[in-house]
């Protein structure tokens, strides 16, 4: 093989390298196509259902800000002066167009304004997530690697069984454990509070990892579990046992053959998934005393104040898209099988 | 196929945990030795011969409250399991049938129900629109419909697909009678496992919900409340959240090994692969549903 690649001419070797390059940026471009044309819909449709919230819950600022007994005229003048006497549709849109600037509104019970608000709770939910999905992917990866390759011997059952616990443990169960033993029990970390990185990394790391640890677990399950069925699914096929008949090492079978094929499935539950990591977040903050932005949205859920909520949906809602978009991306450039549009 | 289910040890155990827990659910809060609101003057006492499991912060009994709370927490996980069943599997089923219009429109929304956070979305909505726990499963059942979705849609082109029903369609036979017929046999499996995981994670989802508060009027006790109340207290009582937390995590266990079972013993191979389970340790166990499915 070597020796032709080494007779092709320079230039045309070139023209090569730059069709292959081009390939790639237009299949890049292809799947950000495919899944904007699927996420821009949901976006659209989640974004509408957030803001009929309120209409459905028929909450309004006046009640917040003046009470029960307030007289018919200036709760129309409240609603007046929050712009909620217009027809549903302009409300929409004029809220829409704010949020695509990044505008989230005003908080009905103190009139701050609620991206900020978000934007400081997301440091600490994004710390605790990003922490989370690390460990998830590596034990898990690690985990279910593990099972595949040593399948049918004790180690795998032992993969297996320790796996079924954990996913079977709600992440508040986890958090209380977590928070009994290594906190309460042991001092080994801080049992609640936060602290940014800015004040130094140790801290910071020790006070994300308990909750980190109990929003992992549901994530090391899920991978590991399924890197194990798609690992040894793929060690079936044809291809495998056509590289080991021409003599290629067990390595790069599974580096080259097995992993990179059964790749796509565990990426496509990890996008599964991370809806659920950001709606757990609301548990775990409230165990671990976090003010993030699940805790923010429990509080503001609790008072009624909807603008603040439904600016919180819609940051998570935006999460979990750009989320799956990534994701989406990895698969395309991962696995083969994407391409046949699996 | 009950019977097969209960062919394998696994489904023996699972069916025997879910048996136990809604007995608790039906028949738990006449059990209850003490009256679950009434407080005593032994705040956070230990085991004792009047207290099997101690009493809480306000002196309440934690055995008469774990079982009197069992029905909150059974009901609601059943609640969500049907609605997602209801919500989930008859568009999934008719999207197969009802023309590319309804198809692109179901698959639109449930795209955007699984972007949505749902542990976030249900505080918010139950918060917002009433603190009742019915209205709560209710939306929380819409919100994971999109497994039934998936799961039933999946079955359903299968079936269409196949060849007898082609010969069906060609003798003749409505699409009525097709559904009935071989549409149902087909995907009823499929749904039993759905259904089963369900119920799990409406467990976990009901538990979290009474967790945080939201859903109940304080003195009702429910599991994941005790948990909440245990939680204040763990310096004094580290072992009070061990009972609540083993309930909750025996029963999602028993839901997610009821769905492995009916698993195995369903689809074209359900017998053979009982019978082969020895013989073929390194099976395809627990391949999710649709796990290429979210990103579509």
């Amino acid at each position: 093989m070597t020796t032709t690649e080494a007779q092709v001419p320079p230039a045309h070797r070139r023209g090569v390298a730059a069709a292959r390059a081009r390939h790639t940026v237009l299949r890049v471009l292809a799947t950000l196509a495919r899944s904007a044309a699927i996420f821009v819909p949901v976006f659209l449709v989640a974004t509408f259902v957030t803001f009929a919230l309120r209409a459905l819950s028929g909450l309004s600022p006046a009640r917040i800000q003046l009470g029960e007994q307030a007289t018919p005229e200036a709760i129309a003048r409240v609603e007046a002066q929050w712009g909620l006497d217009r027809p549903f549709l302009v409300q929409y849109w004029d809220w829409f167009t704010d949020v695509l600037h990044g505008e989230l509104g005003t908080s009905w019970t103190n009139g701050a304004d609620i991206s900020t608000l978000i934007a400081t709770g997301l440091g600490v939910s994004l710390s605790v997530a990003v922490f989370a999905l690390v460990i998830g992917v590596t034990a898990g990866f690690v985990l279910g690697t593990l099972a595949a390759l040593r399948r049918t011997t004790w180690i795998d059952r032992a993969v297996t069984g320790f796996v079924t616990v954990i996913s079977v443990m709600p992440a508040f169960v986890v958090g209380i454990v977590l928070v009994t033993v290594f906190a309460v029990g042991l001092g080994l970390f801080p049992s609640g509070g936060y602290v940014p990185a800015a004040q130094g990394v140790g801290p910071w790391l020790a006070h994300i990892t308990l909750p980190a640890l109990a929003l992992s677990l549901d994530v090391v399950a899920d991978v590991a579990r399924q890197l194990r069925t798609s690992l040894i699914a793929a060690h079936r096929e044809n291809y495998v046992t056509g590289a080991v008949v021409r003599g290629l090492g067990p390595r790069r079978i599974f580096f080259g053959h097995v992993l990179r094929n059964g790749l796509g499935p565990t990426l496509a539950t990890l996008g599964l998934k991370f809806p659920a990591l950001v709606g757990a977040s609301v548990v775990t903050e409230w165990i671990f005393g976090l003010q993030g932005f699940g805790r923010f949205a429990n509080d503001s859920a609790q008072t009624g104040d909807v603008p603040a909520v439904q600016g919180v949906l819609v940051v998570s809602i935006a999460l979990v898209v750009s989320f799956n978009l990534i994701v989406n991306l990895v698969l395309a450039r991962v696995t083969p099988a994407a391409q046949r549009g699996v | 196929m009950v019977r097969r289910i209960l062919g394998l040890t696994t489904g023996r155990i699972a069916v025997a945990i879910l048996t136990v827990i809604a007995l608790l659910a039906v028949l738990g809060p006449l059990f209850a030795p003490q009256d679950p609101l009434a407080t005593s003057d032994h705040p956070l006492a230990g085991t004792s011969g009047s207290h099997w499991l101690g009493t809480d912060y306000l002196g309440r009994d934690v055995l008469s409250r774990l079982l009197d709370g069992s029905r909150v927490s059974v009901l609601g996980s059943l609640e969500v399991a049907v609605t997602a069943l209801v919500v989930g599997a008859v568009p999934g089923i008719l999207s197969v049938y009802l023309g590319r219009a309804f198809e692109w429109v179901t698959l639109r929304l449930v795209d955007t129900l699984v972007a949505l956070p749902f542990l976030l979305f249900a505080v918010a909505v139950i918060a917002l629109l009433g603190n009742g726990l019915t209205q709560a499963m209710l939306v929380t059942g819409v919100l994971v419909s999109p497994l039934f979705y998936r799961v039933s849609r999946a079955a359903t082109l299968s079936v269409a697909r196949s060849q007898y029903v082609e010969a069906a369609i060609i003798s003749g036979a409505s699409i009525g009678w097709i559904v009935r017929r071989h549409v149902w046999a087909k995907v009823l499996p499929p749904i039993a496992v759905a259904f089963a995981q369900t119920v799990g994670v409406g467990f976990v989802i009901v538990s979290s919900l009474t967790f945080l508060g939201i859903g109940v009027q304080p003195p009702e006790p429910t599991w994941g409340g005790l948990l909440a109340s245990d939680l204040g207290y763990l310096g004094q009582k580290p072992w009070a959240p061990v009972a609540p937390a083993l309930l909750i995590m025996a029963t999602v266990w028993a839901g997610n090994l009821l769905a492995d079972a009916i698993r195995d013993v369903s689809g074209e191979a359900g017998r053979a692969l009982i019978d082969a389970r020895r013989a073929r340790p390194d099976r395809l166990d627990k391949t999710d549903p649709a796990p290429a499915g979210g990103t579509r």
